[in-house]
């Protein structure tokens, strides 16, 4: 009886997928096949290539000569301004991503409890995060100018500094105000993201902590937040991931307003990883093979930095 | 009760300064771009000036309208491509067996662990090969196979359409292309909304792409353009701020007219993960 009750479901099924097997056997290919090869000439054979420029020593011009793993031995050992960069973007990402997920989750349970102006402030919020890079670096190094910006003109104006502070031209300035450009920029993202979050968490959980006297702040830590670890997962990864590939900011912070091209900001304080990748290879030079050799360096960390992120934060049950 | 309604106030103030630091960036840029160069500098800049037309002049004649055009033609054919092949391969791996399907999922999901700008150069240099390396076409066929897009319409598919409906088409002889297009594609419409939504946001914003590869003026795009318009007006900093309002103003004024739609997409990637 037991038997065939479970063998029932079972035949259904194959039944029913061979009747989707129904018609030409080729339509799947064929469906997939535009995907596969764009991804095969676009994407797929530039990593590939790169890998092998990454063992030439090539400018883009002359003849390439193989070297080997010369290009990654010179990185690691022998540039400390790759060094540098790494350090200056593990820096940052300290700064913002810690900051940047305690907000937005502070800032979605808020806005999450409101009986109306949800979706206002949702809104509102998520603006930065739409607005091309080029503004929000243009906005801030005018914010933050020394001599025109409005920060140092109100700072002065109420007295509480006797002369501008040279925000840009201070190491940890100018990388403060990278984090605060990429907080801007996130926080809203990372707020909707929060509350999709919660809207998943069904009602009655809230109801029986009601009952059993939980209340607000003990809720919260006890209840929303261990329901919000898959969505904490989800964003520390991402912004790890995203992090390490942090450009457009420190690019744009120093590209922009004052219209000086100052690679790397104060004596490369706010030189990232990508920075240095892309002036490498198109910007102050074109040294292809070392440049991607670069590239892939970042790649292995990038791989490493995502794993370790996700042991670290993931539930304890999915560790291996 | 007196102690849980000054919370809730405080909590009203942090909300309204949070979301008053969101939009003064915003307002100062718009407001820069209404005044005269020369009296940016006098004051604190807040209220509106009236050199709004003299400003719209500048900008306009750095060939403005080109760019945007540029931009415009960016997005819309990688949305178009990016959508078309992501749906393509998302139908053939939701609804159908044969042979090699789990292969070609799991490598669905390795694609999008790779991080484009590990490629960069190998693309460019094949771009370059190709014959096309100083037009707008690395910006758009960077987009043709999106991988993200490929995972999300899989599940998306998978969820939202029924496999009796496309065994009935089938059964009243219906040919495949045809049920794709007259069945799968209307009932798909959210899951094509919340993918284009994405896709023509990081084009439209897309920074270090044609960066690197444009360096010809006529096929700038608006984030090349308006990074580069500091060099040809070095000191018009509200023609700048100007261009740069009326690059970001329309797209807000988008997102918040479809602000439901587009929040979903902004969400989609990471409830279901």
């Amino acid at each position: 009886m037991n038997a065939e009750q479970s063998l029932a479901p079972a035949a259904a099924t194959s039944a029913a997928s061979r009747k989707r097997r129904w018609g030409p056997h080729l339509w799947p290919y064929l469906f997939a096949l535009p995907f596969v090869l764009a991804y095969a000439a676009f994407q797929l054979y530039p990593v590939v290539y790169s890998f092998v420029l990454s063992l030439h020593d090539w400018n883009g011009i002359s003849e390439k000569t193989y070297i080997g793993f010369k290009n990654y031995v010179q990185l690691w050992t022998n540039d400390p301004l790759f060094i540098k960069s790494l350090w200056n973007t593990l820096i940052m990402m300290l700064m913002f991503i810690p900051l940047t997920l305690i907000l937005g989750l502070v800032l979605a349970y808020w806005t999450f409890q409101l009986t109306r102006g949800k979706r206002l402030f949702q809104t509102i919020n998520v603006l930065p995060y739409i607005t091309t890079p080029v503004a929000i670096g243009f906005i801030f190094s005018y914010l933050f100018d020394w001599q025109t910006g409005l920060v140092n003109l109100l700072l002065t104006k109420f007295g509480w500094l006797q002369e501008g502070f040279y925000w840009l031209q201070d190491p940890w300035g100018s990388r403060a105000i990278i984090a605060l450009m990429v907080i801007w920029r996130n926080l809203g993202y990372f707020m909707i993201i929060f509350m999709a979050g919660m809207t998943v968490i069904p009602q009655d959980v809230y109801e029986a902590a009601k009952m059993d006297g939980s209340t607000g702040l003990h809720t919260f830590r006890k209840i929303t937040m261990p329901l919000l670890r898959n969505i904490t997962v989800f964003l520390v990864v991402t912004s790890v991931i995203g992090g390490l590939q942090l450009f457009d900011e420190p690019k744009l912070l120093y590209g922009g307003w004052s219209g000086s091209a100052q690679v790397g900001g104060p004596d490369n304080t706010a030189l990232t990883v990508i920075w240095k990748f892309v002036d490498e290879s198109f910007i102050s030079n074109t040294r292809f093979g070392y440049a991607s050799s670069i590239a892939y360096s970042l790649f292995v960390i990038i791989v490493f930095f995502s794993i370790l992120s996700y042991r670290l934060t993931a539930p304890k049950e999915d560790k291996r | 009760m007196n102690a849980a309604k000054t919370a809730k106030t405080l909590m009203w103030i942090c909300l309204v300064v949070i979301s008053a630091l969101s939009l003064f960036p915003f307002y100062i840029m718009i407001v820069m771009g209404t005044h005269y160069n020369e009296d940016l500098f006098k004051g604190i800049p807040i209220a509106p000036g009236g050199y709004l037309a003299d400003n719209l002049k500048t900008v306009m004649s750095a060939d403005f309208m080109g760019v945007y055009l540029n931009s415009l033609i960016v997005s819309v054919v990688s949305v178009v491509l990016a959508t078309l092949t992501s749906t393509l391969i998302g139908y053939a791996l939701a609804k159908f067996e044969f042979r090699g399907r789990k292969a070609l999922q799991t490598f669905v999901v390795l694609t999008m662990m790779v991080p484009t700008q590990v490629g960069l150069i190998g693309y460019i240099i094949e771009m370059r090969n190709l014959g096309v390396g100083n037009t707008l076409w690395p910006v758009i066929l960077v987009w043709a196979a999106f991988p993200f897009g490929a995972f999300f319409m899989v599940q998306f598919i998978r969820d939202s359409i029924p496999n009796d409906l496309l065994e009935c088409a089938r059964i009243d002889g219906c040919s495949e292309p045809g049920i794709f297009a007259r069945i799968v594609l209307p009932i798909m419409k959210p899951g094509l909304a919340t993918l284009a939504t994405l896709v023509f946001l990081w084009s439209w914003n897309n920074y270090l792409l044609p960066l690197v590869t444009i360096n010809k003026s006529e096929w700038y795009t608006l984030p090349i353009f308006i990074s580069n318009l500091g060099i040809v007006h070095r000191t018009d900093y509200a023609a700048r701020m100007l261009a740069l309002s009326l690059t970001t103003v329309p797209v807000l004024i988008l997102f918040i007219l479809g602000s439901k739609t587009f929040m979903k997409g902004l969400t989609a990637g990471a409830v279901k993960g």
